[in-house]
């Protein structure tokens, strides 16, 4: 259970939800046992689905319900109006409405789709928009994502067209109502690598530039919260930022980036009066980046080590375990 | 506050006598998780007696699933790679492992349902509908080893996929391209421990991976599964046992993940939650206890962080590579 406050019951209320309890489990459990007993004849009726759906209804966790199901509508594929499939549909959507979170509802609703009578494009194209609401109520919930790129990736296949760039601005749009939805983030960097993996990009530079800009606001936006610094982490790191930039070019976005984290952190310490932990372990990072490149290249990094050690202390041994092999 | 061991004892114990509770019948479908979560939890408080083994490895049995091989969560339900490995598990700490072992058919069904779920690419499907996810890698690759059935064919292609799900800030997703998430770093680190192939991360991802790790821990002491959440008790064993198995379990601070999971506990009624004052339930109680073992908690008795089962019981797994 998640997030269910603690209750204390009174004898009363106990014994009140006892007494419910018991009707309930005689419906439940003689429709379990009614609908097993079909299934172990092969039963494959519109009955039978009936009851399947009734027990959904009660019960959307239990996951033999939907294989019983699963196989019933395969039988009688052949015999079902259109309508049914998009009546399963709206049944599926209420039921993840109420358990957005449960894997086998989300499980039902791809293969319903992948059985939909031709599969057509506009039945995904409203599939995503029905995601995007989903991700409208809870941004961060990761089914819905993972389900989203099954969507788009089923849609680039029917359409032979790839959605990346519609679906950059989609996570930009979502890292811009909210910064720390890391979701996006993660998104971001599965986009960007497969468009320039897939010559999706036509003028790289300017590209890189405009990426170097909005991960600079974004982190002037809001420097406490680590999904940015994450990003930031890969971006540094990532090979194609330096070989489209070119060294030279590189080099000055790595003392840029210093220059702007320093001052993230300046005015941290004039706030709060300390440094800000995110912007010491990135400027090692840079730092990193910097030693390699530049032979004699000072370093600060055992200055912010030290400091780590003292002000991030939940996570001290890592940072003793980085002094050791500075 | 202490580790209330009697209290968690009763409190499992008392698990199979809600049958008058509604939530009892619609739980059936994480009947054999359940069990192997509550016999995990009276192993490392040191009480697996408390349970009666005859009947707990006939309730398992009773799961086999004749149709398709493998284990259902409950009688009459279908089989499924997450509640075969419970099954297995279960069986295996009460040293009833000859039902399947030593059973033929039972042995070549169970091996079947496992390697018919892996699909081309080396992931696994959790049963005949389609749905891929790492879990399941685990799920296939843990039934393998305890059963010591690995093999290369199947082997090779999984860590394949799992190494696929491998991301960019040292976290792994539950597919290739999906964000990453504590649990699924478990799984699979835990995959590629149990089949020796750990040395296929580089010394740099092993680093990410900690880092990523270790930035899960709150200032309240709990941990989370992914930035800007809550922290929750059962991220005390994905992450605890992802930092033991890459041997970084030092990066976190123990003492406050410690007094967070003792701070999750119903001193009344025994049990932990995933958070203070929330609902206790079996699953967070097996991770807190587990999690406090690999804490190195005092009294109780250490635990495999790869197979999540006592290491009395892992240590009798033939290793991968040595059959």
């Amino acid at each position: 259970m998640h997030g269910v406050k603690r209750r204390q019951w009174t004898k009363d209320q106990l014994k009140q939800k006892k007494e419910k309890d018991r009707m309930k489990i005689d419906v439940y459990s003689s429709l379990v046992n009614s609908t097993l007993d079909r299934r172990d004849k092969n039963d494959h009726s519109l009955t039978a689905l009936e009851d399947t759906t009734k027990l959904l209804d009660m019960n959307p966790e239990f996951n033999t319900m939907w294989n019983y199901r699963r196989d019933i509508i395969a039988k009688l594929k052949t015999e079902l109006p259109l309508q049914f499939w998009d009546k399963e549909l709206k049944f599926i959507m209420v039921q993840l409405k109420k358990f957005p979170k449960v894997y086998w509802i989300w499980n039902h609703r791809i293969w319903v789709l992948n059985n939909y009578p031709g599969s057509p494009a506009s039945v995904w194209e409203r599939e995503l928009d029905i995601v995007s609401a989903l991700l409208e109520v809870d941004a961060r919930n990761f089914h819905g994502w993972h389900y989203r790129r099954m969507v788009v990736g089923k849609l680039e296949n029917i359409t032979g067209k790839s959605m990346d760039a519609g679906e950059l601005a989609y996570a930009s749009k979502k890292i811009n109502n909210n910064i720390s939805n890391f979701s996006a983030w993660h998104q971001r960097v599965q986009l960007i690598d497969r468009m320039f993996a897939n010559g999706e990009i036509e003028d790289r530079k300017e590209f890189m530039e405009k990426e170097i800009n909005y991960l600079t606001n974004a982190m002037f936006t809001d420097a406490e919260d680590q999904s940015v610094w994450f990003y930031i982490n890969w971006f540094v790191n990532y090979p194609l930022v330096q070989s489209i930039l070119g060294k030279e070019q590189y080099i000055r976005f790595l003392e840029s980036m210093t220059t702007n984290i320093l001052m993230i952190n300046d005015d941290d310490i004039e706030f709060s009066g300390s440094d800000n932990s995110w912007c010491l372990k990135i400027l090692l990072v840079i730092e990193q980046r910097q030693k390699e490149l530049s032979p004699g290249f000072e370093s600060h990094s055992v200055q912010y080590l030290e400091k780590l050690v003292v002000m991030d202390p939940l996570r001290k041994n890592r940072y003793l375990h980085l002094l050791s092999k500075q | 506050m202490q580790l209330l061991k009697e209290k968690h004892i009763a409190y499992v114990k008392s698990l199979d006598s809600h049958t008058d509770d509604y939530e009892y019948w619609l739980s059936e479908h994480l009947r054999l998780n359940g069990v192997y979560w509550g016999l995990t939890v009276l192993c490392i408080l040191g009480s697996p007696e408390t349970f009666d083994k005859d009947d707990v490895i006939a309730f398992v049995m009773s799961c086999w699933d004749d149709k398709y091989g493998g284990f259902a969560p409950f009688p009459r339900h279908d089989s499924h790679l997450l509640s075969t490995l419970s099954g297995l598990q279960i069986l295996a700490t009460l040293g009833g492992l000859d039902n399947v072992k030593k059973d033929q058919l039972k042995l070549s069904q169970c091996l079947k349902f496992i390697s018919s779920n892996q699909l081309e690419d080396g992931s696994f499907q959790g049963d005949r509908f389609g749905e891929v996810d790492a879990r399941f890698s685990y799920n296939a690759l843990s039934c393998l080893s305890i059963l010591g059935e690995l093999t290369p064919e199947v082997v090779d292609p999984a860590v394949n996929f799992v190494l696929r799900c491998y991301n960019f800030d040292g976290g792994f997703g539950l597919s290739p391209g999906a964000e990453s998430h504590a649990s699924m770093a478990f799984t699979c680190l835990g995959a590629l421990k149990i089949t020796g192939k750990l040395h296929l991360l580089s010394p740099e991802q092993i680093d990410m991976i900690g880092w990523w790790l270790c930035e899960r821990q709150l200032p309240e002491g709990g941990l989370n599964g992914r930035p800007s959440k809550l922290p929750d008790v059962c991220y005390s064993w994905w992450v605890l046992s992802s930092l033991a198995i890459i041997g970084k379990l030092e990066w976190i601070d123990y003492e406050k993940l410690t007094q967070f999971i003792l701070s999750c506990q119903d001193e009344k009624r025994g049990g932990i939650s995933d958070r203070p004052n929330n609902e206790a339930d079996v699953f967070h109680t097996v991770f807190g206890v587990a999690g406090l073992s690999l804490l190195g908690y005092k009294d109780l008795v250490p635990v495999d962080p790869t197979y999540c089962m006592p290491y009395s019981i892992t240590a009798t797994f033939q290793k991968y590579g040595l059959y």
